[in-house]
């Protein structure tokens, strides 16, 4: 298991590049030894962080997995522009034609005044009515399917200009409940990040912590070490690796608990996809989220354990 | 690895610990470090371990000056030292072997290395047959054994005890001063703070008599000042 000394038995410390490399693993395997020395306060540890970690991701991954299935929509025609009642028309073709070339439009369809009236009649069963009509009340249509990139601000602008049109007696914005979501899960968005840097911060104070108390209970053997010859570094080693650790297995452990409460909600969720004629949710926490999630722990637990160690470590000093 | 004290001085507070100490010790050396408690043993072998600096004057190692030598580099320089203290300072969550052989470790052994030399230096102090057991279950003379084995496993350049032999029996005492001088006949530098008088004198040695912070004699040994 050992790297062999290069110059045989006996020659005295190892090359400086590899004796690191042993504190290294040596430190890893103290670290794990450690935790498995104490499992009850450790697994709590690890779970605290894997709640703090769960929250957040699960939220933004929610979000994600609904503003998938949004742009997956059919986009409805979002603008309705109702021309003039006088309009012929041809007159309403050479309108629509005006307006196709407008930025933020991706295309237009003209629905006549007639095939409107045909439809609403088919639609409303009212029969009755369209012999009692002496003419059609209703104006030539121009359906206008916004380019998808446009933005709520940039449609409201976009049906200003075209009332602003000759030919044009009226603009129905057709994308309010769009709109209403889109904010929704943007404020959902923004709450869930802000909760996640909330919550890394409680990471990192929560495992700082149980590393202070780590580094006080081996105050005896840092002194010691110290004593002996041992640097800063030898002895931070171990606890950065507890920290990398119990970061990592809290990340692990919050995956796991959002994979499970995704499981939970899948009949839920996929029979609300079914209302809106949608197949069940897409796979939205995958091997990349985990391993993110993973990264993301251990991050969080060298950050707490350079910050704990930088706070109490250099303070024991040998008397 | 020879010492030099240099007009050296540590003043803590209002009140002096050392005052214009000079001598020298040259490499291979061994002395004894006396006095009465408070009268500056251990701020000198402070200073000479870098747990203080010097106020004044210039302590030298191997004719390094300690002032130059930076926080990040006490590590280093301590791994020259053995260093056996009154107190033992043995960690009692792990066996006697692996107290021994933290030294070895922290300088980057191999594991081999480790375990041939570990086992070397507890049979010099006859201890070879505990090495699994925890230094809690040992004797206070058998502690102090496991100090000296661990300071001498890395073969240090110079051996400092800080009263050895304070609490232990005269026989034990004597075993253990033996030793120190064993390691000194291989050319070890040995430094052994003790007030045991009785003792000392019958070691012929050098004796640095330390009374409120200044040297008062150089040597009364036998073989006279070197």
């Amino acid at each position: 298991m050992a790297i062999q000394s290069p110059a045989g038995v006996g020659s005295g410390p190892r090359p400086r590049v590899l004796a690191w490399a042993h504190h290294h693993r040596q430190a890893a395997a103290a670290s794990v030894e450690k935790l498995i020395r104490e499992p009850v306060s450790n697994a709590l540890t690890v779970l605290v962080i894997a709640i703090a970690l769960a929250l957040p991701t699960f939220a933004l991954t929610l979000a994600s997995a609904v503003t998938q299935e949004i742009s997956q929509l059919d986009a409805p025609p979002q603008l309705s522009v109702l021309t003039d009642p006088a309009l012929i028309y041809d007159d309403a073709v050479i309108l629509a034609e005006k307006i196709e070339r407008q930025p933020g439009v991706a295309s237009v369809k003209i629905i006549d005044r007639d095939t409107a009236l045909k439809e609403f009649i088919n639609a409303t069963g009212l029969d009755a009515l369209s012999s009692r009509l002496a003419s059609n009340p209703l104006p030539h249509t121009l359906w206008l399917y916004p380019s998808s990139n446009i933005r709520a601000a940039g449609l409201e602008q976009l049906s200003q200009d075209l009332t602003a049109l000759p030919g044009v007696s009226e603009v129905i914005l057709d994308s309010r409940w769009l709109e209403r979501l889109e904010a929704f899960i943007a404020l959902a968005r923004s709450v869930a990040i802000a909760l996640g840097v909330a919550m890394a911060l409680g990471v990192v104070l929560t495992l700082g912590n149980t590393l202070r108390l780590g580094i006080e209970s081996r105050r005896e053997e840092i002194v010691v070490i110290k004593l002996i010859g041992g640097g800063n570094a030898f002895a931070r080693r171990p606890f950065l690796y507890t920290g990398v650790l119990i970061g990592a297995l809290g990340g692990l452990v919050a995956a796991v608990l959002i994979l499970i409460a995704l499981e939970t909600l899948t009949v839920p969720i996929s029979q609300l996809f079914e209302l809106y004629d949608r197949s069940a949710a897409v796979s939205v926490f995958g091997l990349l989220d985990v391993i993110g999630l993973l990264v993301v722990g251990a991050t969080l637990g060298w950050i707490s354990a350079c910050y704990s160690v930088q706070l109490h470590l250099a303070r024991i000093q040998p008397r | 690895m020879d010492i030099v004290f240099d007009r050296v001085g540590k003043r803590f507070d209002q009140r002096d610990a050392l005052i214009d100490l000079s001598f020298s010790m040259a490499s291979g050396e061994m002395a004894f470090l006396t006095g009465h408690s408070g009268a500056g043993k251990s701020t000198l072998l402070r200073l000479l371990l870098l747990l203080d600096r010097a106020s004044s004057g210039e302590v030298r190692v191997n004719g390094r000056p300690l002032s130059k030598i930076r926080e990040s580099g006490i590590g280093a320089y301590r791994r020259d030292f053995g260093v056996i203290f009154q107190d033992h300072k043995l960690l009692f969550d792990r066996s006697v072997f692996h107290n021994v052989a933290l030294p070895l470790e922290i300088a980057g052994f191999t594991k081999r290395d480790i375990d041939r030399r570990v086992r070397a230096a507890l049979d010099k102090v006859g201890l070879l047959d505990r090495e699994r057991a925890s230094p809690e279950m040992l004797s206070g003379g058998e502690q102090q054994r496991v100090g000296i084995a661990r300071a001498v496993v890395a073969r240090p350049k110079i051996l400092i005890a800080d009263e050895p032999t304070g609490n232990l029996d005269p026989q034990l005492s004597a075993e253990i001063m033996g030793l120190f001088a064993a390691f000194n006949s291989v050319g070890v530098t040995v430094i052994v703070a003790s007030h045991d008088l009785a003792l000392i004198s019958r070691m012929s040695q050098r004796i640095l008599t330390l009374q409120e912070g200044r040297l008062i004699t150089l040597s009364n040994s036998l073989r006279g000042d070197s």
